[in-house]
């Protein structure tokens, strides 16, 4: 045992002693761990500012519902006050939102909405700055997803060629344990630029409050990404070429894998899902809403009351304006449309689909779900907002019919127990996530075979 | 020159037996025509819908039956943002607004159904058109090809033997780059005749089309000449090609973001309910339309009187509700215009802060004149968006101005059973977007392609004092 340790342990100082020869290589760690934590920083100040901005809102939205109360007080009713009565929802970013900031920056974090027709209020958007969002953000799965290879690239991709020109590879291969060599080499080169990437994370995760089971999960991700791509690099560095085709055809692999394929899968999926549902239900609903208008408004109430029997036996409309007829309609206006938001979600939900599928074949798509699953910033975290928005709704809804259909008088009282918004909980998508990052384990397991295929085959001579 | 030329074509020559630079050179040429086709294809498939939409909802209002016109004010008009024919080389922005827009009274509605908020985060890592490729794909390539051009004469010892035989330095690096521009050039075709068939085929002014190729080939030649500078200076071909490799990573994929990473935390933008919030506590100072009796409105029952010359609103010749919901209209829409000019104008702030970088990233500068010249930057969508604001109050003061006339204080007492006849609403609601006149267009494009300029006036100097360094002998 302790001379298995011996014989070990000098070999890795060894190559630790050559890499800190190369000052370019050091370089290399030193930027890349310098660009990791930047993103780690800028993700940290942008989950506070997200924090900030939603409790600003907030705290508007608070004075406004001191004005509207005050305006129960004079002797408002019910249906007035669900009127002018918007209640707030907030979307505060996760815990570890800080590594990927995806549809965050175009979708709103706060929305308000009020008891009337809702797939006219779901759909608002946020302001945002098109050209900004068109650029990106330096996230950690920006630095991750393009840059982590192509540093791993610069340090791996003459790891074999160097060798060869100046002359050493056939005494090397001659040695006992040259394969043993390229791994240590490759092993010691992906662990560093793993460290650089994974150091900011583990710092920025303390100062979040980030779970364990999401670190790990992020720690994963990356540790598998970073052997996936060392694992490509040794696959392809083995062969006869010089230093220069090395590094072509692995920035060319990059180019195919984070550049063009992941466009060609949008092209195909969008093409193949189209999400045009979400504009027509808007038309539809508008129409079902305001054609009420136009029509006995006995008939509006009785449809209502087919779906929403409890308020059949109730007074009769009197003559004039009701409330209740006119909250009824709205209601009947979502419920006209409910097979085409059930459609546009499912469409939404197909394109999820398929882009997590995606993944099994391209490593960067399959980083970027499970980052963005475990951040929740992504199509399904939307989704959820909306969700809970809708269970919210439904709740307001439930809080005023009584006083619509019965005729119970509004007041301070009334006012004071409209139900509060429930946020979607956070911090708890790593399991999800974790279901998405073992596409990876194939990808991986598949380019570590080949790569010691390849290093089989090194020879001294081209 | 002869003997330039003699050079580029022998480059050229090797190139054609370099299969590695082949096959690279034929897949991007696959990639680019892929692209053209489908944003061709995705364009016109867009546009139509969009079209169809809106013609659909101008029937639509105009079918409505008769009505109170304020209940025509709240059944409101949908607006779609037209997609620029150029679209279909750069679509910029389009896939990150939105483009149905419910215009109504008293509101001012966000565009909505933005192709980011349906797509998963595929959409992030670019969308496939002719300018993506030539943006980031091209140059990536023309440095693979050409990384070698000189450091390999010098590692293989032929370039001092060409010199030796009296080929002058100057002759030989020109040489070298116009292969290289021919190459570059030859990567540009696909997208270039994209742009002649948008030029030819779609209503798009012709000059925006070569406008196009022009900052792209200027683009690209930057490239060429930044390439061959660079392989003129290295000792070997591998460091030229790292140097280069690290220039593009550096200028193509990481400088953007982050200039946009560090725009955003500078200068933020307020959310929407924020505005909306400070638009109703500002509104609240002014006064409620729907209250007529409302005491802010105190002042203007006054003037009304005034001007009319009568003592009770009831004696007015109009129906002063509507004269109210005018008044009222009037006073929100001066607020959401203020409002959303600010947030645009905060928006500009953080653009011309990301353009700051483009003299250390000059695709940024290629980007900016790309989606000025093809119509699909911020200020083409700003632009909708204020002409959109401008059509809804137009529609919703011309409905008022129907109440105030075509209704009286005695026969508008509900507006569920007074109506008024549907005739009125033809020609209301019909929405046209103007476009963008050329010329301001081109002023847009033309700071950004100066831009461009310095980097070639840059670069030229790179390759000449590369240049010299050969002639005096230091290879």
């Amino acid at each position: 045992m302790k001379g298995a340790m011996t014989a070990w342990l000098p070999a890795w100082r060894q190559e630790w002693r050559l890499l800190c020869r190369s000052r370019l290589a050091l370089l290399a760690l030193a930027v890349l761990a310098l660009l990791s934590a930047l993103a780690v920083t800028s993700g940290l100040r942008e989950v506070q500012r997200q924090q900030a901005s939603i409790a600003r809102a907030l705290q508007l939205q608070q004075a406004d519902a001191a004005v509207q109360a005050a305006r129960v007080a004079a002797g408002r009713d019910a249906g007035t006050a669900a009127y002018y009565g918007f209640h707030a929802t907030w979307d505060l970013p996760a815990p570890a939102g800080f590594l990927a900031q995806g549809l965050r920056d175009a979708s709103p974090q706060v929305l308000r909405v009020r008891a009337l027709a809702l797939q006219a209020q779901l759909h608002e958007g946020e302001t945002h700055n098109p050209e900004l969002a068109l650029l990106g953000r330096l996230d950690f799965a920006f630095v991750l997803v393009y840059l982590a290879p192509l540093f791993l690239i610069a340090l791996l991709y003459d790891l074999v060629s160097s060798e060869r020109a100046a002359g050493r590879l056939g005494s090397l291969l001659a040695l006992p344990g040259s394969q043993a060599l390229w791994w240590r080499r490759a092993a010691l080169r992906a662990a560093l630029v793993f460290a650089a990437l994974a150091l900011p994370v583990v710092a920025g995760a303390w100062a979040s409050g980030t779970g364990m089971a999401a670190l790990l999960l992020v720690l994963g991700v990356s540790a598998a990404y970073v052997l996936f791509w060392a694992g490509l690099a040794l696959a392809l560095v083995g062969r006869a070429w010089p230093s220069a085709t090395n590094a072509l055809a692995l920035v060319g692999c990059w180019a195919l894998l984070t550049l063009v394929l992941p466009t060609l899968v949008h092209l195909g999926i969008t093409r193949a899902v189209p999400a045009h549902q979400g504009a027509e239900l808007m038309l539809a609903q508008r129409e079902a809403v305001h054609g009420a208008w136009d029509l006995p408004r006995e008939a509006t109430l009785e449809r209502f009351f087919q779906t929403h029997p409890a308020w059949r036996d109730t007074a009769p409309l009197p003559a004039g304006f009701h409330w209740k007829w006119y909250y009824a309609f709205q209601q009947l206006g979502d419920e006209s449309v409910a097979g085409r938001v059930a459609a546009y979600r499912e469409a939404l939900l197909t394109r999820q689909r398929y882009t997590t599928a995606a993944g099994a074949l391209l490593p960067s798509v399959a980083v970027q779900t499970a980052l963005h699953r475990v951040a929740e910033s992504d199509l399904l975290a939307q989704l959820a907002y909306q969700d809970a928005i809708a269970r919210f709704h439904e709740r307001l809804r439930h809080q005023l019919y009584p006083h619509l259909f019965q005729d119970r008088p509004w007041g301070v009282q009334a006012q004071a127990a409209w139900p509060s918004f429930q946020p979607v909980a956070k911090g708890q998508a790593a399991p999800a996530a974790a279901a998405q990052a073992l596409l990876l384990l194939p990808l991986v397991v598949g380019v570590l075979l080949a790569a010691r295929r390849a290093l089989r085959r090194v020879r001294a001579r081209p | 020159m002869r003997a330039a030329w003699n050079v580029a074509v022998a480059e050229w020559r090797l190139m054609w037996r370099d299969r590695v630079a082949l096959l690279g050179l034929l897949l991007l040429l696959l990639l680019a025509s892929v692209a053209a086709l489908t944003a061709w294809q995705q364009r016109a498939g867009a546009a139509e819908q969009r079209a169809r939409h809106q013609q659909q909802m101008h029937d639509e209002f105009k079918a409505q039956p008769d009505r109170h016109p304020h209940r025509m004010v709240h059944y409101g008009h949908f607006v779609f943002r037209p997609l620029n024919p150029l679209a279909a080389f750069d679509a910029g922005t389009d896939a990150y607004t939105g483009h149905t827009l419910f215009l109504e009274g008293h509101r001012q509605n966000s565009a909505n159904f933005s192709e980011v908020r349906q797509s998963s985060l595929l959409l992030r890592f670019g969308q496939l058109t002719p300018a993506f490729v030539l943006q980031v794909l091209a140059p990536l390539l023309l440095v693979f090809i050409g990384h070698g051009t000189l450091a390999r004469e010098r590692e293989a010892g032929t370039l001092r033997v060409l010199l030796a035989q009296g080929l002058a330095p100057a002759q030989l690096v020109w040489g070298k780059a116009w292969a290289l521009a021919g190459v570059a050039l030859l990567m540009a075709t696909p997208a270039l005749a994209a742009l002649g068939a948008l030029a030819w085929f779609s209503p798009a002014p012709a000059v925006l089309a070569w406008g196009l190729a022009a900052v792209y080939l200027a683009w690209l030649g930057l490239w060429a000449l930044a390439v061959v500078a660079v392989s003129a200076l290295c000792r070997r071909g591998r460091d030229a090609l790292l140097l280069l490799l690290a220039a593009w990573a550096v200028s193509v994929v990481v400088l953007p973001r982050l200039a946009a990473e560090l725009a955003s935390a500078g200068q933020p933008l307020p959310t929407r309910m924020e505005t909306d919030l400070t638009i109703q506590r500002e509104l609240a100072a002014l006064g409620n339309s729907h209250n007529a009796g409302d005491a802010r409105f105190a002042a203007f029952r006054q003037a009304v009187l005034a001007r009319y010359g009568v003592q009770r609103v009831e004696d007015l010749p109009v129906n002063y509700k509507g004269l109210v919901a005018m008044e009222g209209e009037r006073q929100t829409s001066e607020l959401f215009v203020r409002h959303a000019r600010t947030g645009f104008e905060r928006q500009h702030a953080q653009l011309a802060a990301v353009g700051d970088w483009s003299f250390l990233s000059p695709v940024l500068a290629l980007r900016r004149s790309s989606m000025a010249l093809a119509g699909t930057d911020l200020q083409a969508y700003q632009r909708f968006m204020e002409q959109a604001e401008s059509h809804r109050y137009t529609m919703v003061q011309a409905l008022n101005r129907l109440q105030a006339e075509k209704l009286t204080l005695q026969t508008d007492r509900s507006s569920r059973d007074d109506r008024i006849s549907r005739e009125h609403w033809s020609g209301i609601a019909d929405f046209e977007h103007q476009p963008e006149p050329v010329a301001s267009l081109l002023r847009r494009a033309a700071p950004a392609a100066g831009v461009l300029l310095a980097w070639w006036v840059a670069l030229g100097a790179l390759l000449m004092l590369a240049t010299r360094r050969l002639a005096r002998g230091q290879p």
